[in-house]
């Protein structure tokens, strides 16, 4: 048998596997997610585009919002808190410099929900925290409320996520020039000016990259908002969620996560074409 | 074109018609070609002419898309690599890297079903023939780049093909073992009388070591015959300009010989199709062309100014400007024990000359 | 550095500009980012540390530390369902590197060495879960299994942790395998060996590291695993990491503390495979080498 053919014999196993088990199945989303709930709780086929009217109401808008803006905080502070953490390993590591970054990464290499579970222990009435600033400082008696707020679900975000950004900027400066650096430490003088014109742009693949990589997850997940929060700091996981294991509302349900899929692709392709453009310039 | 051996029962490998197209390029185009059992054949010719495409077709790596070849006197049209009696020698050795030596070398005989005694000793044999013996146990991480290209050898012969076909083998190692290895595998090859099909960009290479050669470019022979006929008579320019150094000189058809750029007539051997006016070129080798006080009245002789001159060690390379933007060079051995600048220099006026009968005309 | 006023002979005078130059230079004493590093591996450890700590407390307080005890960890394990947690989790993590390593293998193969407009588009199928955010992927899973009528139970989440293991391996093992010579494996064939043959004794022994390394992956990720189990998982057993979401929303109580600390030490300990393995296996075949003769 040709090679040709031999190797377009081995693209059927997994090639049907992820047509049927892949592609089917987010088609078969789509469908839901025009389609309607019977009487009986049931999802039934049908043509109801209001579904997704229904997701930007009024009553569920601020969740979507509410998302985004919980996804922004996240990246925001992830660059900020990974960037020094992947320019000192890139630039001061030396020879330890595979291993403090695998070091830096192990942590993130636990489970999602043990980890948060982590800051709930912490963060939580009963837990560390409270204890040490109620019976030990003797601060408050009652105690601070830490979950069950925005912070602590931006904060479980970040815990979660901090290594997608930490690992694309740790590549992209340990690949920059170090004598870049020193040249503009001759030509600007001050180490904010070198840092901003210099390093920045030269890294900045590596920023755009770890953006991409905790956004896309941030504003889907729903584990931190119903570990470290409530119902005010819901996010649309949490709402798609409740659509499915709660309300049997599948349509819906299904509607959510298909606009989620969207605009998550949409930022994903821009991502994508502005890199393939620079990866282009970086080639001429 | 082609220049046959003797009878098709002594043919190894024969090509009738043979093309190969990728998409609308033709790799190899309408190839005719008969390699001799035991010949060490090979295919000359710069990249992308389609030698390596040709070989591949012989292993059954590539499959013609028009005419069909011949191994032993059998059409191997759909024989898949693993069914025909050829080996191949690779540029980059292609070694084995998880086995050692002697299991690299067994290879194919234990694919062949070889009784294992039989395999020991076979192996034992070829990796004498290629000076590595008491290397079985090594891998392939630890030899030189010279010592990875005997063991590919070695597996190659060991499974005594009819042909054995070397795809620039020795291109990866460096000058002075690339011509140790050249006279070593011609010894080889005349020890076990394989007939060899070497496909090289080397001319230098290719007329040491073959019996005939193929000169190819863009998918076409050129000409193909035994090197002394290649490098004195070729019969196109590329061939002429391909081996070796030569001076091509424009010029036309006149009468009985040629008239040069410069307006110069010279007497010259024409080839039976050309008329007069043609335009042609004249071909003459370096070495034959003589400077100064050795042109002698029956050579054709040229005037013009130094303008160069190369100390290569061994010989020196003198460039003469004609005139006309006509620049020949001219080869001499440094036999005199005073060296080039003593005897040309830069801005002097020069004659040379040839004789009539070193000078080709060729279109 | 001194102000010239006017050259002495025999001695440069500086520029102006020079003179201004701080001395010892401060970029080279990132004092500032060694703090924050620190200080940043200080708060990444901690919360885990102290998860681990209060595991062994021997009272039910998160807050004091009163002294070593298993008894939470005797709690977890003698806990039946806890226990079929674990082992399903296992179970989940075995089937999935199996099975996907099988199926992204075959399929890195074929991407790499089929040419054809279905080898592309596979490419993009193939990338598409690399993409596709869990949940959106968890739901997708639910409506496909609802739509076939197939309970939720171990198997539905096996099925979906594979479609989303399967890209992992493929990328993997793709990148090795366009890297291995392909002059090998045509010698390979020139010699007598079928494709089959060639691919037993040729291409494999090159190419599991990668597929080693990607199982090993899967199998990490799939235990782990939080939302599409989630999503998938039938009423009992469900997958350690459920179980955990489960029992988080009725409080925090050291005994997720300990099957928490638990879960830790799976990950580094198969950390620790994926590291050691393809070194202890290589140091055989170093072994073999220096003891096979001198280099020449």
């Amino acid at each position: 048998m040709s090679e040709n053919r031999f190797a377009h014999l081995m693209l059927l196993p997994a090639g049907l596997w992820l047509l049927l088990l892949f592609a089917v199945p987010l088609f078969i989303l789509l469908l839901v997610s025009l389609g309607a709930t019977d009487p009986a709780y049931q999802a039934v086929y049908g043509w109801n585009p209001g579904n997704f009217a229904d997701v930007f109401d009024p009553l569920f808008a601020p969740v979507l919002l509410r998302s985004v803006l919980f996804a922004l905080a996240t990246v925001a502070l992830c660059l900020l808190i990974g960037y020094p953490v992947a320019y000192y390993i890139a630039r001061f590591g030396g020879r330890w410099k595979t291993l403090l970054i695998a070091v830096v990464v192990l942590p993130f290499l636990v489970n999602y929900l043990v980890r948060t579970y982590a800051w709930v222990a912490i963060l939580s009435d009963e837990g560390l925290v409270n204890g040490i600033i109620g019976g030990k400082l003797g601060i408050s008696e009652s105690g601070i409320q830490f979950v069950n707020t925005p912070y602590a679900v931006i904060g479980g975000l970040v815990y979660g996520y901090l290594a997608f950004m930490i690992l694309p900027l740790y590549a992209a400066l340990d690949r920059m020039d170090p004598s870049l650096i020193e040249a503009g430490k001759d030509l600007y003088g001050s180490r904010w000016q070198t840092f901003w014109n210099v390093t920045w742009p030269a890294a900045f693949q590596g920023v755009a990259a770890g953006c991409v990589l905790v956004f896309l997850p941030s504003v889907g997940d729903f584990v931190a908002a119903q570990l470290l929060g409530g119902p005010d700091t819901y996010m649309v996981g949490n709402l798609i969620q409740q659509q499915f294991l709660e309300n049997q509302n599948w349509p819906f349900g299904a509607a959510l996560t298909a606009v989620m899929m969207l605009f998550l692709l949409i930022w994903m392709s821009i991502y994508l074409r502005s890199a393939a453009r620079s990866s282009q310039q970086e080639a001429m | 074109m082609t220049s046959d051996g003797n009878g098709a029962g002594q043919e190894a490998i024969r090509f009738e018609g043979v093309s190969k197209h990728f998409g609308d390029t033709a790799a190899v185009d309408d190839l005719n070609l008969v390699v001799n059992r035991g010949e060490f054949f090979s295919l000359l010719g710069p990249s992308g002419c389609g030698k390596t495409t040709t070989l591949r077709m012989v292993a059954g790596f590539e499959q013609p898309t028009a005419g069909s070849v011949h191994l032993d006197g059998e059409p191997v049209e759909g024989v898949p690599p693993y069914r025909r009696n050829v080996n191949t020698v690779f540029q980059s050795y292609a070694l084995f890297e998880h086995l050692d030596i002697e299991g690299n070398v067994a290879f194919g005989l234990k694919r062949s079903k070889v009784p294992s005694d039989e395999i020991k000793t076979r192996v034992a044999e070829a990796l004498e023939l290629v000076q590595l013996t008491g290397r079985e146990s090594s891998k392939p991480a630890q030899l030189s780049g010279g010592q990875m290209q005997r063991v590919a050898l070695a597996r190659a012969l060991v499974n005594k093909p009819s042909v054995l076909l070397l795809d620039e083998p020795l291109g990866a190692l460096d000058l002075k073992l690339r011509k140790q290895m050249q006279v070593e595998l011609k010894e080889i090859q005349r020890e076990v009388g394989i007939t060899f099909l070497y496909v090289t960009h080397d001319q230098e290479e290719a007329l040491a070591m073959s019996d005939r050669i193929a000169v190819m470019d863009a998918g076409v022979v050129q000409q193909c015959g035994p090197p002394e006929e290649i490098y004195e008579t070729p019969h196109k320019t590329f061939v002429a300009g391909f081996i070796g150094v030569s001076n091509l000189l424009p010029a036309t058809v006149d009468g009985k010989g040629i008239k040069l750029a410069g307006g110069e007539t010279c007497k010259a051997n024409l080839p039976d199709d050309v008329s007069a006016g043609d335009a042609v070129h004249c071909s003459v080798r370096p070495e034959k062309i003589f400077l100064g006080s050795q042109v002698d009245k029956d050579m054709i002789a040229l005037e013009g100014t130094i303008v160069e001159r190369i100390y290569l060690g061994t010989t020196t390379q003198v460039i003469v400007d004609l005139g006309d933007d006509q620049r020949v060079i001219s080869l001499e051995q440094n036999t005199d024990r005073s060296r080039a600048d003593d005897r040309w220099e830069i801005g002097q006026k020069i004659k040379l000359g040839w004789y009539p009968e070193h000078a080709l005309v060729l279109h | 550095m001194s102000t010239v006023a006017e050259p002495r002979a025999g001695r440069v005078s500086l520029p102006k500009a020079r003179q201004g130059r701080r001395r010892p230079r401060d970029f080279d004493k990132p004092r500032f980012l060694r703090a924050f590093f620190w200080l940043f591996m200080i708060f990444t450890f901690a919360p885990l540390a102290i998860v681990a700590l209060f595991s062994f407390n021997s009272t039910p307080s998160l807050q004091d530390f009163n002294g070593f005890s298993l008894q939470w960890y005797d709690e977890f394990l003698s806990n039946a369902t806890l226990r079929q947690s674990l082992t399903a989790s296992i179970e989940i993590g075995l089937v999935t590197m199996v099975v996907g390593t099988f199926l992204g293998t075959t399929l890195a193969f074929a991407l790499v060495r089929a040419r054809s407009r279905i080898a592309r588009s596979s490419n993009l199928l193939m990338l598409f879960p690399l993409v596709t955010p869990e949940i959106v992927a968890g739901v997708a899973a639910l409506l496909l299994f609802a739509q076939i009528g197939m309970e939720l139970s171990l198997a539905t989440i096996m099925i979906a942790e594979i479609t989303f293991s399967i890209s992992f391996v493929t990328v993997i093992v793709r990148a090795r395998l366009s890297a291995l010579n392909r002059e090998v494996e045509e010698a390979a064939l020139d010699l007598g060996a079928t494709r089959i043959e060639t691919l037993r004794l040729i291409v494999l022994p090159a190419l599991w590291p990668a597929i080693l390394a990607s199982g090993l992956l899967i199998f990490a990720l799939s235990f782990d695993d939080f939302v599409i189990a989630f999503f998938t998982t039938g009423e009992s057993p469900t997958p350690l990491a459920v179980q955990i979401y489960s029992s988080i929303r009725f409080g925090v109580r050291p005994t997720i503390n300990a099957i928490g600390t638990s879960m830790l030490l799976i990950s580094f300990l198969i950390l620790a495979v994926a590291v050691l393995l393809p070194r202890i296996l290589g140091r055989k075949d170093e072994q073999n080498v220096l003891m096979g003769g001198d280099t020449v």
